[in-house]
């Protein structure tokens, strides 16, 4: 006991700290730990959120790109396969003529070269049966000899022959 | 030059002696009542001054706890208490580096010789004080042990029947924990008393001896040391909890 209170040690003064500190742990739980804490925890989860959203919205607008890029190509590619395909209609459709009108070309040759034809053998026939008729009666006129006529016409055909 | 182990009386209530201490210990308390009343009625979402150095200050903690426990809910348990005395610690340490240790005070006549009584002494330089918080920490450590694992199996801890397995090593291992749980209790006061109580001899010594410049360093060694003896004490706090709350290996 004696070295108790040598060192200064007494037991009302313990109690007195004793209570003094817990008042003072008491004050700061109430009004600096509890407080504090709270913020420091709706801090931390406000910047969780945020950094959260902003990773979703990055996420969203990369997808956004992405898809508008391949309709882009999508876009494209149609194009070229309709012009591919109205040049490919195109080039039939020019042969297609072509090859139309060689044919009729040579059709309408044809034609002609047929009514020439035609028309040269009606003309010559005219031509002979004509003749043959001026032949007789020129020679009717020169030769003013009846023959028989049968006989004429076959002498004179003969004779054009 | 008169220095004595014990805190010297200033007055008296009635027989109630009101050391210096004691007034320095009320006095801490009063200003951390202000500063965390300023502190809660000004807490804002976006942290200015102030409350920028005091959540500073809290996440250390909470870090430095969350490293010994590795679980934040029980950081949150233990913040409290180790935070306080954390800072209460700190705080009657650095009362020491005040100028007017040792020299502004009452001069009292005391079994007829005069000797000066300051008004000024670290609060940690009192056996009272360090026993106080002392005793605080070993049973907070024995409290929240019984809250988290429950009175029988923290019992197991210090009572073990000499007919299992260990059989009267594991009996004698229980004896010794709760001499530990006691000698704790000295190895905290005398550690955080010591420390203190010799930087203050130190320092009056010092001042004394050569009042300017030659001090210097010292106060920046008391500084440091009244850092350290509260980290040291806080740490072995929450050290102490994190063994206590933890339940026992068979």
């Amino acid at each position: 006991m004696e070295l108790l209170s040598k060192l200064g040690i007494d037991v009302r003064l313990l109690i007195a700290q004793i209570v003094n500190f817990l008042i003072l742990l008491l004050i700061l739980w109430k009004f600096a730990y509890k407080p504090v804490l709270k913020m420091l925890n709706d801090r931390t989860k406000k910047i969780e959120k945020g950094l959260k959203d902003s990773e979703e919205a990055s996420k969203k607008l990369e997808e956004i790109t992405e898809k508008e890029k391949e309709v882009l190509v999508k876009a494209r590619k149609e194009a070229q396969e309709i012009i591919k395909k109205s040049e490919g209609e195109a080039k039939k459709n020019a042969e297609n003529i072509i090859v139309e009108a060689k044919e009729q070309n040579v059709k309408m040759i044809e034609e002609a070269k047929k009514s020439i034809e035609q028309e040269k053998v009606k003309m010559l026939t005219e031509v002979k049966s004509e003749i043959a008729g001026l032949v007789v009666s020129a020679t009717e006129k020169i030769i003013a000899e009846k023959m028989d006529s049968e006989k004429d016409k076959d002498l004179i055909n003969r004779a054009i022959k | 030059m008169e220095i004595s182990i014990a805190a010297e009386p200033l007055f008296h209530i009635g027989s109630f002696p009101v050391t210096n201490t004691l007034v320095v210990a009320v006095f801490i308390t009063l200003i951390v009542l202000i500063a965390s009343l300023i502190l809660k009625n000004n807490l804002k979402k976006v942290p200015r001054g102030f409350q920028n150095i005091v959540e500073y200050v809290m996440e250390a903690f909470l870090n430095l706890t969350d490293s010994i426990t590795q679980n934040r809910k029980q950081t949150e348990k233990f913040f409290p208490i180790v935070m306080t005395i954390f800072i209460f610690v700190i705080l009657s340490n650095w009362v020491e580096l005040m100028p007017g240790l040792g020299t502004i005070g009452i001069r009292e006549n005391l079994h007829g010789k005069e000797i000066l009584i300051p008004f000024l002494r670290s609060s940690s330089a009192d056996l009272n004080v360090t026993i106080a918080l002392a005793l605080v920490s070993v049973f907070s450590v024995q409290f929240m042990g019984i809250a988290t694992i429950g009175v029988v199996k923290y019992a197991k801890k210090f009572f073990i029947s000499p007919f299992h397995k260990p059989y009267f090593i594991g009996t004698f291992v229980g004896i010794l924990e709760i001499v530990g749980e006691v000698s704790r209790i000295i190895s905290y006061a005398f550690r955080l008393f010591g420390n203190i109580f010799a930087g203050e001899v130190l320092l009056i010594v010092m001042l004394n001896l050569v009042p300017y410049i030659v001090p210097l360093p010292f106060l920046f060694l008391e500084m440091f040391v009244g850092f350290v003896q509260a980290l040291v004490f806080s740490m072995l706090t929450i050290v102490f909890l994190k063994i206590g709350t933890m339940e026992a290996e068979h």
